[in-house]
């Protein structure tokens, strides 16, 4: 079906995302070189252009792959069938450990942002996660956990703008310090919102996941 | 995957789904493989080339149960939750799953039927008491698991508390009330292993969590 030729192209493919995940996570986009790209996957220049022709091809490609690994990543958190907000404080758990540990997460975020003005990229990224996120909140509210009056849709972009934010003010070179200002988001923003009854059930379990989340990020040593 | 294959696994789920549809009707030791031959609407050839007897049959379904049951669960403990939280909801998702799917449930029910004179069944629970034991190490680790009890032998005594649950469910009340009994099992037990400073908040995750799948609202 496909000759070789082919193959060894698509076998090219792969491995050039992952090496421009590598440089877009923790370079801006300006000053990321295409040469080393190439360089880390051992092609050259000509073979890549033949995958992308452009920079901004190539970078558009680390964010349809980083927004792939957040969907599958956010399947499994809504396999889980916890609560409506338990749901929603897990799934930013999970958004910051992949941040913070893996490239083509927190490259496709980055990009999205510097790149996504184009096609109106990030807009649409941004309103079908909103969307997402506020079909969980009504969950959370017929489960009373989230105070009724509240509009969903504003409580998802809520969410999405203050890890977006954090982002911006915390560091995600500092894993401990970055789920800490997460914690904290969450401690200041869920009394805004939540059935004043849960907040003790509710402020430990974010504590809670804070914790393990800390262990994901940097493994605790064996205490021998 | 080859149209052959596809063909011959399509063959396979006709026989698994007819056989646990007849285990269920008429009970396992009332099925003949005629009768599933009949059912499933195939040639006794093709019901020989996957399965050469009616117990190969009932290992197929205890293992495709087992197999669901496990992958759930382990999925729940990967997730960013603390152990033990995943241990009680794991559970609870678990034996919803055992009560509501057919192939799931037929695979528990066999099981029962092979103890001891199978090596599915040994196997089965033998990777369900590592995977639990696992946990309560981790549970322990994290300061949920009292620290001056055995995580092993916590992990698998929470797996016999909860087959007998469901035992005793099966027996009095047909499953019916499998919910409220394993949920009254976990109460116990968390009495007796889990952390003083973590039993009031696990409490309480466990009361949401039987009173959601039950659709009551849960307490404030």
């Amino acid at each position: 079906m496909t000759d070789p030729a082919d193959r060894r192209a698509d076998s090219a493919r792969g491995p050039l995302v992952r090496a421009a995940a590598q440089q877009f996570a923790h370079k801006p986009y300006s000053l990321v070189n295409l040469d080393d790209v190439v360089a880390a996957v051992d092609i050259s220049r000509g073979a890549m252009y033949f995958h992308f022709p452009s920079k901004q091809a190539l970078a558009t490609a680390v964010i349809a792959e980083a927004h792939e690994l957040g969907r599958q990543a956010a399947a499994g958190v809504l396999a889980n069938k916890l609560s409506g907000l338990e749901t929603l404080i897990d799934l930013s758990y999970l958004v910051a450990v992949l941040d913070i540990g893996e490239d083509l997460a927190r490259a496709g975020l980055y990009l999205l942002e510097s790149i996504g003005r184009v096609e109106g990229l990030e807009a649409r990224s941004l309103r079908e996660v909103v969307e997402a996120l506020a079909h969980i909140v009504r969950r959370a509210v017929s489960e009373g956990d989230i105070a009724e009056g509240c509009d969903p849709e504003d409580i998802a972009r809520l969410l999405v703008s203050t890890y977006i934010g954090i982002r911006h003010t915390s560091d995600l070179d500092n894993p401990q310090q970055f789920l800490l200002d997460i914690e904290k988001a969450w401690v200041l923003l869920l009394p805004g919102f939540a059935n004043p009854e849960r907040m003790r059930y509710l402020s430990q379990f974010v504590r809670r996941r804070t914790a393990v989340a800390s262990g994901k990020v940097s493994p605790q040593r064996d205490p021998t | 995957m080859t149209a052959r294959q596809t063909r011959s696994e399509v063959t396979r789920r006709k026989i698994i789904d007819a056989a646990v549809e007849l285990f269920n009707d008429v009970g396992y030791s009332g099925t003949g493989l005629g009768d599933i031959i009949e059912r499933a609407g195939m040639t006794k050839g093709a019901l020989y080339h996957h399965f050469n007897s009616k117990e190969a049959l009932a290992v197929a379904i205890i293992n495709e149960g087992s197999d669901i049951l496990l992958k759930t669960f382990q999925g729940i403990s990967r997730s960013s939750a603390p152990a033990l939280e995943s241990m009680i909801h794991g559970v609870l998702v678990t034996v919803d799953l055992a009560n509501t799917d057919k192939l799931v449930r037929m695979g528990a029910v066999l099981l029962r039927i092979f103890a001891k004179f199978s090596e599915a069944s040994t196997l089965n629970y033998g990777v369900w008491l590592a995977e639990m034991g696992e946990q309560a190490r981790r549970a322990q680790a994290e300061g949920d698991l009292r620290d001056d009890i055995d995580a092993q032998a916590a992990g698998e005594f929470i797996i016999s508390a909860m087959l007998g649950a469901e035992l005793i469910s099966n027996a009095v009340s047909g499953g019916g009330d499998l919910l409220e009994r394993v949920t009254g099992t976990w109460e116990f037990l968390l009495s007796a292993i889990a952390s003083e400073q973590s039993l009031p908040y696990l409490r309480e995750f466990l009361a949401r969590e039987s009173l959601r799948r039950r659709g009551q609202s849960m307490p404030t």
